[in-house]
């Protein structure tokens, strides 16, 4: 009766041991000819990457991962239907998920062959994701185009050990956004163009009563917390990391300047730490209060444009842009830049990589678009965020010359990269609770950067 | 009297062998399907989470290429100021949690369960019903009550010349507008269950103590509180292992900022995992918390035991 017993649940447990090792064999490996699932879940999307040769004339489905909002995914698959109609063995679907969901969508689905086979990234996260296997490198023609038709930083953006494994798209600075209307009320006529001149008209914009604050800054994100800051120490010559990217460089001078800087604000109530708060969606109060008019200066990506005119509304004519204030050490302003970039799945079917690396081409390219822009560079100014082909940049060259964009497209030569490193992320994010710790007084200019560049060192050798 | 009462527990026990001769396998039957659920979707992936834990890899890296790593991820994670912060964070959140929870929840089932009370089960269906609403939805109302300075909250406050603590915004209140979040969502369901507590403590017992002349505080002390006992370990044992696992406010609302104030275990597991691509680290993480919620079941289970 026993042994009858132990049979039968050993039976049972071998049938779950089989069943679970189906749905690992299922989900891993690489170039499955089986026309399978999407790993998706996206409602418009379908088959996908797996089946069939787009080389062959078979049919093949390509899904694209990005976070962009509904309008932007229309324009895209206006694109995509325009390439069909001359491609029309490849059908491309898209999905989209927030951004805060982005990476662990594509790091989840990634080992998998019916994974998104085409995903937007930031480009801090290419290193990672090259160490782990799922960006795939671009062939040879693809490779070619990006490196004729790319400036070189870019180039190097979405690059590693020379090979290309991506296509930029879009390139993001950092300038001072400021309330023109508060200015006036302050009878401050000029942006600041220097940290002095930061701090006195801080100081004269700061009004307690009226809960208004001279010059905001951003928490609980870390991108918001560094970028800033980091634009600052990069306009009085100091630095993240060392130049080779393999440690710290906080503890130098002339960023510890930076954070002196951030220290005297504090102290002179010009910069308020309870408004600055983000959430998960990149809005929250720091945003309320600069769009309300609490806020008079705060420094911010070109990105955020469309997002100030559906906040502020008729109210947005107050807002303009200037360069990044100089510090006493700093040779000329410099803006930290970032830019995003579209991979491919490596685990993806080889005709299915093939297929995505010819859209991705035709989407970047300077015939999908409008008067020689790419279809890309044509969402990217929809959205108020500079293209980065070069092509593009002659193409919109009306467009960026609207006011408010104009700042970030004078700066692009003098803007500072933001390192790329394995581990990136994680020094990024020490980094930002070191920052926090300054604004909320928890901790000195010095033993912030302190505590920050021991625990970047420890990022970056965690990330190796 | 005694031999009634054993006649038919040895009738059963006949009847009962008898049974399984007939079927000799019929249990195993039974049980097999559950076996395969539980092992496919419980035992396996915990087995997984404690054998990742001892090797390196990302969550993209394939199980066969992953590296050896020992204790490594453990001795990490327990050396790492910020991995440590986060179990801090969590015990303090469970522990204010539970300390709020319990006496609360336990007020307000005494009021909703008063006999004489009106509308007392439209008050437990709106007391109920923030449990049941999604925390992303709840969230977007609890970020605009939070919001510093236009905040309904602070606008009260100033109102009454009371200083504005900065809730998520602040690294000393963040934590604790965590809590109280938390304990305003789980309330509802506590409450039901201490109700349903009450209901099973029988009316004459309180009728015999009126009658010895003990009023309604030593009715509540030597009644209701020591046969509620069963329930308020339960409860407070789903205070715990809900607390444990906070993760959708956190995600949502704060990031684990500011300064790693609100870092918790589960959004720390989850940035480990994600963001860095450490899954290992992350790995030891969940076993160490799953460790915790294993001593906790533990106490209330030897709690319960030890009952008169």
């Amino acid at each position: 009766m026993i042994r009858h017993r132990m049979t039968v649940a050993i039976g049972a447990c071998a049938v779950a041991l089989a069943l679970a090792a189906a749905g690992c064999s299922s989900s891993g490996g690489t170039g499955s000819n089986t026309t399978g699932s999407n790993a998706s879940g996206s409602s418009n999307s379908s088959s996908t990457g797996a089946g069939g040769s787009g080389s062959t004339g078979s049919p093949v489905t390509i899904s694209y991962l990005t976070h962009w909002g509904p309008d932007q995914v229309k324009q895209l698959e206006a694109a995509a239907d325009a390439f069909h109609k001359d491609n029309p063995n490849i059908t491309v679907k898209f999905q989209a998920v927030p951004f805060a969901n982005l990476l662990s969508t594509i790091q989840t689905q990634g080992s998998s062959s019916g994974g998104a086979t085409i995903a937007s990234i930031y480009d801090l996260w290419l290193p990672g994701l090259i160490k782990s296997g799922v960006a795939a490198k671009a062939p040879a023609d693809v490779a070619s185009e990006v490196t004729s038709n790319w400036s070189e930083g870019l180039v190097n953006d979405v690059s590693s050990n020379g090979a290309v494994y991506g296509i930029p798209n879009e390139v993001d600075l950092y300038a001072l956004n400021y309330n023109t209307k508060l200015f006036t009320a302050a009878g401050i006529s000029q942006p600041p163009t220097t940290w002095d001149e930061l701090v006195a008209d801080a100081a004269k914009l700061t009004d307690k009563a009226k809960g208004q604050q001279g010059f905001g800054v951003i928490t609980n994100w870390a991108a918001g917390v560094d970028h800033p800051f980091l634009s600052l120490a990069a306009s009085n010559d100091g630095y993240f990391l060392n130049s080779d990217k393999t440690a710290s460089a906080l503890t130098t001078p002339n960023v510890e300047a930076t954070a002196q800087l951030y220290e005297t604000l504090l102290k002179a109530g010009s910069t308020v730490p309870s408004m600055s708060a983000a959430n998960a969606n990149t809005t929250g109060p720091y945003l309320d209060n600069f769009a309300n008019g609490k806020t008079a200066m705060i420094i911010m990506a070109n990105w955020w444009e469309s997002t100030l005119k559906q906040s502020m509304g008729d109210n947005f004519k107050d807002i303009a842009t200037a360069p990044i204030p100089k510090g006493p050490s700093g040779t000329k302003s410099s803006s930290i830049s970032y830019s995003w970039l579209t991979m491919v799945n490596a685990h993806a079917d080889p005709a299915a990589q093939d297929a995505a690396w010819k859209f991705l081409t035709y989407l970047n390219g300077s015939q999908s678009g409008k008067n020689g822009s790419s279809a890309m560079g044509d969402v990217l100014m929809g959205m108020g965020i500079l293209p980065s082909r070069s092509s593009d940049l002659t193409a919109h060259a009306s467009g960026l010359s609207d006011p408010f964009v104009k700042t970030y497209v004078d700066e692009i030569p003098n803007a500072t990269p933001f390192p790329i490193a394995v581990g990136g992320q994680q020094a990024s994010d020490a980094l930002q609770s070191a920052l926090e710790s300054l604004v909320f007084g928890k901790a000195s200019p010095q033993d912030a950067l302190k505590t920050a560049d021991q625990a970047v060192n420890a990022a970056l050798q965690s990330g190796k | 009297m005694t031999a009634t009462a054993v006649l038919p527990k040895g009738g059963g026990a006949v009847r009962t062998r008898r049974r399984q001769g007939r079927h000799p396998g019929a249990a195993s039957a039974f049980l097999s399907p559950a076996v395969v659920l539980i092992g496919a979707f419980v035992l396996i992936p915990m087995v997984l989470t404690f054998w990742i834990s001892f090797h390196t890899g990302t969550m993209s890296t394939p199980l066969g290429e992953m590296q050896w790593a020992g204790w490594s991820n453990y001795t990490d994670v327990f050396r790492d100021p910020t991995h440590r912060q986060a179990f801090t964070n969590t015990a303090i959140y469970v522990g204010l949690s539970l300390l709020i929870t319990l006496p609360i929840s336990f007020l307000i089932a005494m009021l909703v369960y008063a006999p004489k009370l009106r509308g007392s089960a439209l008050l437990r269906v709106i007391l109920f019903s923030t449990y049941v609403i999604p925390t992303v939805a709840i969230v977007i109302i609890w970020s605009q009550l939070y919001s510093p300075q236009y905040g309904p909250l602070d606008v009260m406050l100033r109102t009454v010349g009371l200083p504005e603590p900065g809730w998520l915004s602040s690294p000393n209140s963040a934590l604790i507008s965590l809590v109280i979040f938390n304990v305003w969502q789980m309330i509802g369901y506590y409450v039901i269950l201490l109700v349903a507590g009450l209901t099973q403590i029988p009316q004459e017992v309180y009728e015999a103590a009126s009658i010895d002349g003990a009023g309604a505080v030593r009715r509540t002390t030597s009644i209701t509180i020591p046969l509620l006992r069963n329930t308020f370990v339960f409860v407070g044992l789903m205070t715990v292992i809900n607390s444990v696992q906070v993760f959708d406010p956190i995600y949502l609302l704060t990031q684990g900022g500011p300064i790693n104030s609100t870092l918790t275990i589960s959004f720390d597991i989850q940035r480990t995992a994600i963001q860095y691509g450490l899954a290992g680290q992350a790995s030891a993480m969940a076993a160490g918390m799953l460790v915790m919620i294993g001593i906790v079941g533990g106490l209330v289970a030897v709690a319960l035991r030890k009952r008169p």
